[in-house]
């Protein structure tokens, strides 16, 4: 069985990268807006 | 309607405001399509945000926000990793994506590669097997929507499937993959905030201190790290994700459509994003026990306990959510699955000599017959989501190898192409009723992979690579 520990940190860590996510695709659309490289 | 139902008049209050919202974008986006390559290819050169943001939006689906916990419900912590590993799919398929376009800078459809690469035997079976596919996630998706409907407002489930496939079928027709990609990059970002505030919320309230131990307790299994049919299940998904990608034009229409030299990168991104995002939906079912919730469908748990912990105005929140995932997943299999209609039923068996203006039109009508042909099939609520899914695994895992070695390879021929994708399938489908649905794209890949290396042995076929520069002259 999965120890406490390692669940806390599995789930945790799972948290923490999809809060990455949406910061990152914010970051890269107004890259491609001021390069005009949308489409 | 339990207590943390919206009422029905709110839901539906929400579909037609957000229904409204795409399709009038989906329009407004419609306007600059004056071409086929417009319509079906959004002009060949979009952006990484944009294609990184699509590529993920389509891969999170309703089966991620209530299959997943679904799995996890059953399978535990295999069931999430499991279904995590989906995101393999998107991660092996970069490196394809950029020699797809490389190889195929004309491409419109997968089905053009294998007509080209493998002859007309193989192109016959492919389409067999990739129409069955989109038709089962297509109906997968429009039950997921009438599921949801159902389990968080109280709204027939009818009627609530039916709003669903009207809104994404009408901004798909409006603005084809250019209103796809577009919506799909706003609703990957509702998904990903919503996902987060709700598994912040569970790991805020609830603790992840008692939802381990209220599951150490009712339901042990799920921590067990030697839980054989969920290992079963880790590796059965791994190539039925993989299957999933490699062969369906969802996915090669936008490597067809993706700016020259971006693919590689924007998949593999999309890939690294999506991977956790399994793990927080089912973490979210895991607290199914310590709230008391035992849902009468365990593909009801998702949204169950995120309504319960959010109350009133979070069932709202988490409504939005899960219709921007389905949105996001229909909208670009009915755009994919139209144009593979359009270029390869339509173009290259019923009218081989149709020009592009015509093809134009064609696609209009065919993305509305295809919504109306999914409405028809999701009328009887038959199985469960996750059974409908992994039926299809069989199909598609039995193509991973055809098209790997397809692509990189000169030797494969046609003949063992064709083999390889009609015996996978049918051993795949003699596993998935004669052990179980966790071994059934497990069992189709292998034998699909079994035929392949031993068509390379036997056969030293040299294929031209150039004879793929010019999908749309040759046929």
């Amino acid at each position: 069985m999965i120890s406490l520990t390692l669940f806390e940190i599995f789930i945790t860590g799972a948290l923490l990268v999809t809060c990455l996510s949406p910061l990152l695709l914010i970051g890269l659309l107004i890259r491609d807006w001021k390069k005009g490289d949308l489409w | 309607m339990i207590d943390s139902q919206i009422p029905t008049q709110t839901a539906l209050i929400i579909l037609l405001l957000f229904g409204a919202g795409w399709i009038v974008f989906g329009w407004w986006l419609g306007r600059r399509n004056k071409t086929l390559e417009d319509y079906m290819l959004a002009g060949r050169n979009v952006g990484l945000a944009l294609a990184s943001a699509t590529a993920m939006a389509t891969w999170i689906t309703s089966n991620t926000t209530l299959v997943a916990p679904q799995l996890t419900y059953q399978f535990g912590i295999w069931g999430m990793i499991g279904y995590s590993m989906a995101a393999l799919g998107l991660i092996f398929f970069a490196p394809m994506a950029q020699r797809i376009k490389m190889l195929m800078p004309s491409g419109y459809t997968c089905g053009d590669f294998i007509r080209l690469r493998f002859g007309r035997t193989a192109w016959h079976v492919f389409l067999v097997v990739s129409f069955f596919y989109a038709m089962g996630w297509l109906v997968s998706l429009g039950m997921a929507g009438g599921i949801l409907l159902e389990a968080l407002s109280g709204l027939n489930y009818h009627l609530g499937m039916t709003a669903i496939l009207v809104i994404c079928v009408s901004y798909t027709l409006l603005g084809g993959l250019r209103a796809v990609i577009a919506t799909d990059y706003i609703q990957t970002l509702i998904i990903l905030f919503g996902v987060l505030f709700i598994g912040y919320v569970c790991w805020r309230d609830v603790g992840l201190t008692t939802i381990y131990q209220n599951v150490s307790t009712e339901q042990p299994q799920l921590l067990n790290l030697l839980f054989p049919a969920a290992i079963m299940f880790l590796f059965n998904n791994i190539f039925f994700g993989i299957g999933e990608i490699f062969h369906s034009n969802v996915w090669w229409s936008r490597a067809f459509a993706f700016r020259k030299g971006l693919g590689k990168r924007a998949y593999l991104l999309a890939g690294l994003l999506w991977l956790p995002i399994p793990i927080v939906t089912g973490f979210i079912a895991l607290a199914g026990s310590s709230l008391n919730i035992y849902p009468p469908s365990p593909d009801m748990i998702g949204p169950l306990v995120a309504a319960k912990l959010l109350g009133e105005i979070g069932a709202v929140f988490v409504f939005i959510v899960v219709f921007s995932a389905l949105a996001s997943s229909l909208d670009s299999l009915l755009a994919a699955t139209g144009d593979l209609l359009t270029e390869d039923v339509y173009r290259g068996l019923l009218r081989p000599a149709s020009d592009k203006q015509h093809l134009f039109k064609v696609s209009k009508l065919v993305v509305l017959g295809l919504g109306l042909t999914t409405w028809l099939l999701c009328l009887p609520r038959l199985t469960t989501l996750g059974e409908l899914l992994n039926f299809t695994g069989a199909f598609v895992a039995s193509t991973i190898w055809p098209i790997v070695f397809g692509l990189y390879r000169r030797r494969l021929t046609g003949t063992f192409a064709a083999l390889a994708m009609g015996l996978g399938t049918l051993s795949g489908l003699f596993g998935y009723f004669q052990i179980g649905f966790y071994v059934a794209a497990l069992t189709s890949c292998l034998i699909s992979l079994l035929i392949c290396v031993i068509g390379l042995w036997l056969q030293d076929a040299q294929f031209d690579w150039a004879r793929l520069q010019n999908a749309k002259e040759t046929r």
